[in-house]
């Protein structure tokens, strides 16, 4: 079980689905250690369904039309699965789409094990593999490694920055990171890592580009420091 | 935070004290009917059962499509979840989620698609749109408690009705709009925090939030 979580806002544009694909894999990475997330979750799904079902409601009544779904839309859904049906030899159709492989989606995006990553060595104990490349939604994401009892030398952020621990610890002045935390630090945050558990310790961060307001700027809070 | 404290340590109370077996019959009983519907499509590919389905989340689904500016792509939508709905049926566990967030899952999922196949070719990605956004662990972890979630979502629905409507709009705008927390406070012209604040009491009175314990 984590004990540093995505905050509840960032687990709703997860579960509306409005999240960039690098700060979704993020979430997921950390849905995969926790329960008590995958619970809060399973709610905030429930209550997307609600509000998949009272804003067409309301639209209908302050519209008096309803969004019409035709008997011809359902005869074109019909026909199409008959053909399917016809075509495939199994009875069970959705057998098929059963995945039996219980690997995360990151290692099914990198294809290999991390260690077998082309790391690049940064400064001190850190080596850093960019992924950017894979997503092209503009944000910097990485994958970082720092060896077994290695220390980072004390950066800061432009811009916020949300890392989950892939495997192994971390630990910093905001506390110890295992395998699944997360964290959010933006630009005033500062950090000095240092890998725990005499193991290396992997993690993936997104780093997003400070968002430009003016007048009604109000700074992202790192949930884990309140 | 001790209103939430409070109402978590009774339903773990009320299931302490409820046998499994009989949760589980009792769960059965209160199982809704479009989780029904979607179990005959399932059990025997009842096609009376998916035509009921269809009249229902159909326009939904539309509506739901229409909300994210898709007009152009809202049939092809209502026709990809529900092709999606009958291959999968069989698969749905009443236990796991009620038909219709099962269905909104299948829905989000879709539109997602729909969107990466628009933007870029299939191949280039090698990640499921599926294994991105979907609960990991399905059918391996224990779910919730099948009764202690059907009171759940039941509590919300009913708690939804008297949520005061600054703080429906906000849940709406992320939900069918797909906009970041940050796109709606730049909308609406208020503060971030603000936002995040209408979300927190939101779900703080829906009661989505229930292990504050852990935090
Ligand atoms: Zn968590």
């Amino acid at each position: 079980m984590s004990s540093h979580h995505p905050d509840e806002v960032l687990l709703m544009e997860y579960s509306a689905g409005s999240l960039s694909e690098p700060m979704a894999l993020c979430v997921r990475m950390h849905l995969e250690k926790c329960s008590r997330c995958r619970g809060q979750l399973d709610m905030l799904n429930s209550l997307g369904a609600i509000m998949m079902d009272t804003s067409s409601a309301s639209h209908i009544a302050a519209t008096h039309s309803a969004e019409d779904v035709s008997e011809d839309l359902f005869s074109t859904i019909m026909n199409r699965l008959d053909a399917e049906q016809a075509t495939t030899t199994t009875d069970k159709p959705a057998a098929k789409t059963v995945s039996t492989s219980r690997l995360t989606p990151l290692a099914k995006l990198l294809g290999k094990e991390l260690e077998e990553l082309p790391w690049k060595r940064q400064l001190g104990d850190v080596s850093v593999c960019d992924i950017s490349n894979y997503f092209g939604t503009g944000e910097r994401v990485t994958l970082q490694k720092l060896v077994a009892g290695g220390r980072a030398p004390a950066h800061r952020h432009g811009g916020t920055e949300t890392t989950v621990v892939l495997h192994g610890a971390f630990a910093d002045s905001n506390g110890v990171f295992e395998a699944g935390d997360m964290v959010v630090l933006d630009e005033h945050g500062d950090h000095r890592p240092v890998a725990l558990h005499g193991e290396d310790c992997y993690t993936l961060s997104v780093l997003t580009a400070p968002v430009q307001l003016t007048g009604r700027f109000s700074r992202m809070l790192n949930p884990f420091i309140r | 935070m001790n209103v939430i404290h409070q109402q978590t340590s009774n339903i773990n109370k009320g299931q302490n004290v409820t046998p499994l077996k009989e949760s589980t019959r009792r769960a059965e009983r209160s199982k809704d009917h479009w989780s029904q519907l979607l179990e005959r499509v399932g059990h025997s590919q009842d096609r009376s059962a998916y035509h009921e389905l269809y009249q229902h989340f159909g326009p939904q689904i539309k509506y739901y499509a229409l909300s994210n500016g898709l007009a152009h792509m809202a049939e092809e939508l209502v026709q990809e979840v529900m092709i999606s709905i009958w291959r999968r049926a069989t698969l749905y566990d009443w236990r796991k989620a009620a038909a219709s967030t099962w269905i909104f899952t299948i829905a989000r999922n879709q539109r997602i698609d729909m969107l990466r196949k628009q933007k870029r070719s299939s191949s280039e990605m090698a990640m499921e749109t599926e294994d991105l956004w979907q609960i990991p662990g399905d059918g391996e972890n224990d779910p919730l408690p099948s009764l202690h979630r059907i009171i759940a979502e039941r509590r919300i629905r009913d708690s939804f009705k008297h949520l005061p409507e600054e703080q429906v709009t906000v849940l709406a705008k992320v939900y069918m709009e797909h906009k970041s927390h940050q796109i709606v406070a730049n909308e609406m012209g208020i503060p971030l925090g603000t936002v995040k604040s209408r979300v927190r009491l939101a779900l703080n009175k829906l009661k989505v939030i229930l292990q504050d314990q852990d935090l």
